[in-house]
């Protein structure tokens, strides 16, 4: 501290500023405009709360989307099998290496089946009669199948039964018909044992099935499912087309790297398998998504805050022109109006974030209840926002309390008040 | 008597084009106790001496003693705590903070001066006793009229107990009973010690300090008090 040494040796001290005296300087000069400075808060409101909505709906909805992911399609595989150059050449994937897949720890259900080509599906129909008013003739894709397939496909068989081993051993003329496939043919019931006929053939229809859960398998619905060996026989569909897995959770991408060296050991890289993306990534990439636009209009919205503060913290410094040249005479120094004038924009910006960040929560809250979601909010985000919004604040200030302070009190003094 | 203030060949240029010579060897002193007025028309520099006289404003040539100390080599800091804690000012316009109460106003006055926060609000009431204001202090400035705030002003520069009381205009946005309340508290603040400049245009209130002093052209001139040359005006009174 300087001292000045005055005759009698009476020192002067440098003017100094008590800090509770500052703070209460401080209130009162934002509290001497109520309306003026909820105004200025209102710009920082919007922004900070815009940001802490953004980034806790993302992770929100993140979260819900990562979630439902898991405990659904996170447990299906489906791989496709090229068809053969030539029917005479050996199949990429014989029917009997089926087994190899289904031993592997952490499958639950495996199935294949070969399916008419796209285009070449054979006419189905209930019976012969021949009705010219009606179109009786049905192009129904036709799947030669494994056992397991209501299992694999994640369906259930809603009328009668499917086909078991027995039947494909015989080679049986039995026919299970999905959902739509058994509306389109005007099939209801079993129990009088309705027949179709298949390219000509007639066959038994011994079961119907329900609605397929699995979304890669719609298919099915509209399908007429026989024996793999009947429809080799009947159809010459061949070797399987498609192989479909279901998994225990968290088995999906190990059973996905397994499947092909399983069912192809001699070129594993000729079928192609399916398999849901890894949920971390789908996460990061969900949340990137929702809220990368908002994130931007968020921060335009806090420098629109930013400018409002400065703007009127700047009409407030003019206006107050008079006041700082009395406390300019009143021994105040220039780094104390200064200061004053800063530690009032940054609490205005402060009081902008506590509002804004409790809006955003709530907002967060809001919307994940209507979402029937688990509201996830960052603790360290709920605390960043209110010293976002004084940053914000005092970067504001800069300006006009740099303006404040240069003010000389001679010109200010002699202004009306 | 010590010299509160000592004015040596004080002069002061502003730079425009043409310079304007604002002061011109200025010469004065001031002991304690004395009760000053200082006239002069509008242009005559008479708030350049003021704002010299405040230690807002450096003189070019000269000395300038507040209390013995010379004050033209200060730096801005030091300046600032000398004005803050030696001088208390009284301006036209009476610049009290409208949103603030009377109290508030008054400790004001040192806020800025490191006197300590403890006994602040008995020395505010001390002094607004002193101008005749003890039973105004929860008003604020907006109720007061216009004698009352310049009473509060006042009291605002007198709670730092400050070696000179520097008046600008006093009484120039006052009616003539306000205005002859607060000579009358002028002439009471002297009688218990305290000097007083009293910086006007206004006849009538020079005409009632000690000594007066005229400044034409950035010139000083001492008038005898006792051979008022100028008629004094009839209703802001005469000699008291």
């Amino acid at each position: 501290m300087r001292w000045l040494r005055r005759r009698g040796g009476t020192p002067a001290p440098a003017s100094r500023l008590d800090l509770r005296d500052l703070v209460t300087e401080v209130l009162a000069g934002i509290g001497t405009r109520p309306a003026r400075t909820a105004l200025t808060i209102l710009g920082t409101v919007l922004g900070i709360g815009t940001l802490v909505t953004t980034l806790g709906v993302s992770a929100t909805a993140g979260n819900q989307i990562a979630g439902r992911f898991d405990s659904v399609t996170a447990t299906e595989v489906a791989v496709e099998i090229p068809p053969r150059l030539t029917p005479d050449s050996p199949p990429t994937v014989p029917w009997a290496a089926l087994g190899n897949l289904a031993r592997l720890n952490g499958v639950d259900a495996v199935a294949a089946y070969s399916r008419t080509e796209s285009g070449k599906e054979p006419s189905v129909r209930a019976n012969t009669l021949r009705d010219p008013e009606r179109v009786l003739d049905r192009a129904l894709p036709v799947l030669g199948a494994t056992t397991a397939l209501p299992a694999a496909a994640r369906t259930d068989v809603a009328v009668g039964r499917f086909f078991d081993d027995g039947h494909i051993a015989r080679r049986d003329r039995v026919v299970v018909l999905g959902e739509q496939a058994a509306q389109l043919l005007g099939v209801t019931r079993i129990d009088n044992r309705p027949a179709v006929f298949i390219g000509g053939a007639p066959f038994t229809v011994i079961g119907i099935l329900g609605p397929v859960r699995r979304a890669d398998q719609q298919d099915l619905t509209g399908s007429a499912v026989i024996p793999w060996t009947t429809a080799d026989d009947r159809l010459h569909l061949g070797p399987a087309t498609t192989v479909i897995i279901t998994t225990v959770l968290g088995a999906a991408p190990l059973i996905a790297g397994q499947a092909p060296i399983a069912l192809s050991p001699n070129d594993p890289a000729a079928v192609r398998v399916e398999a849901p993306p890894d949920p971390a990534e789908l996460r990061t990439g969900v949340a990137e998504d929702v809220s990368g636009l908002l994130l931007i209009l968020g921060l335009v919205s806090l420098v629109v805050g930013a400018l409002g503060i400065a703007n009127v913290t700047l009409v407030t410094v003019m206006e107050r022109t008079a006041e700082i040249g009395l406390r300019r005479a009143l021994g105040a120094r220039r780094r104390h109006i200064a200061t004053q004038f800063l530690l009032e924009s940054t609490a205005v910006g402060l009081l902008g974030g506590i509002i804004g960040a409790s809006a955003g929560i709530i907002a967060v809250v809001v919307i994940s209840v209507t979402r029937h979601w688990t509201p996830v909010l960052d603790a360290g985000l709920a605390g960043a926002a209110p010293l976002a919004g004084a940053t914000v604040g005092l970067l504001a200030g800069l300006y006009p309390a740099l303006r404040a302070a240069r003010m000389q009190p001679v010109d200010a003094l002699r202004g009306p008040a | 008597m010590s010299d509160v203030i000592a004015l040596s060949g004080v002069g002061r240029t502003f730079a425009t084009d043409p310079p304007v010579p604002a002061l011109v060897e200025v010469d004065l002193r001031i002991t304690r106790g004395d009760y000053v007025s200082i006239i002069g028309p509008s242009g005559s520099g008479k708030s350049t001496l003021l704002n010299i006289l405040g230690l807002l404003d450096l003189p070019d040539t000269g000395r300038y003693e507040l209390e013995g100390v010379e004050t033209t080599g200060l730096d801005d800091t030091a300046r600032t705590a000398l004005r803050g804690s030696r001088i208390g000012f009284v301006f036209q316009s009476f610049h009290l903070l409208a949103h603030r109460d009377v109290t508030d106003n008054v400790m004001l006055g040192e806020l800025y001066t490191g006197a300590p926060r403890s006994g602040r609000g008995e020395r505010a009431a001390a002094a607004l006793d002193r101008v005749g204001m003890g039973h105004r202090r929860d008003f604020r400035p907006g109720r007061l009229s216009g004698g009352e705030r310049q009473r509060v002003a006042i009291a605002r520069a007198l709670i730092g107990d400050p070696a000179l009381l520097l008046c600008d205009e006093p009484t120039g946005n006052l009616d003539s009973v306000n205005t002859a309340a607060v000579l009358d508290l002028f002439e009471e603040l002297r009688a218990g010690g305290t000097t007083l400049v009293v910086i006007t245009h206004d006849e009538a209130v020079s005409a009632r300090a000690d000594r007066r002093v005229r400044i034409t052209d950035g010139r000083l001139s001492e008038l005898d008090s006792a051979t008022v040359e100028l008629p004094v005006l009839g209703a802001t009174g005469g000699r008291a």
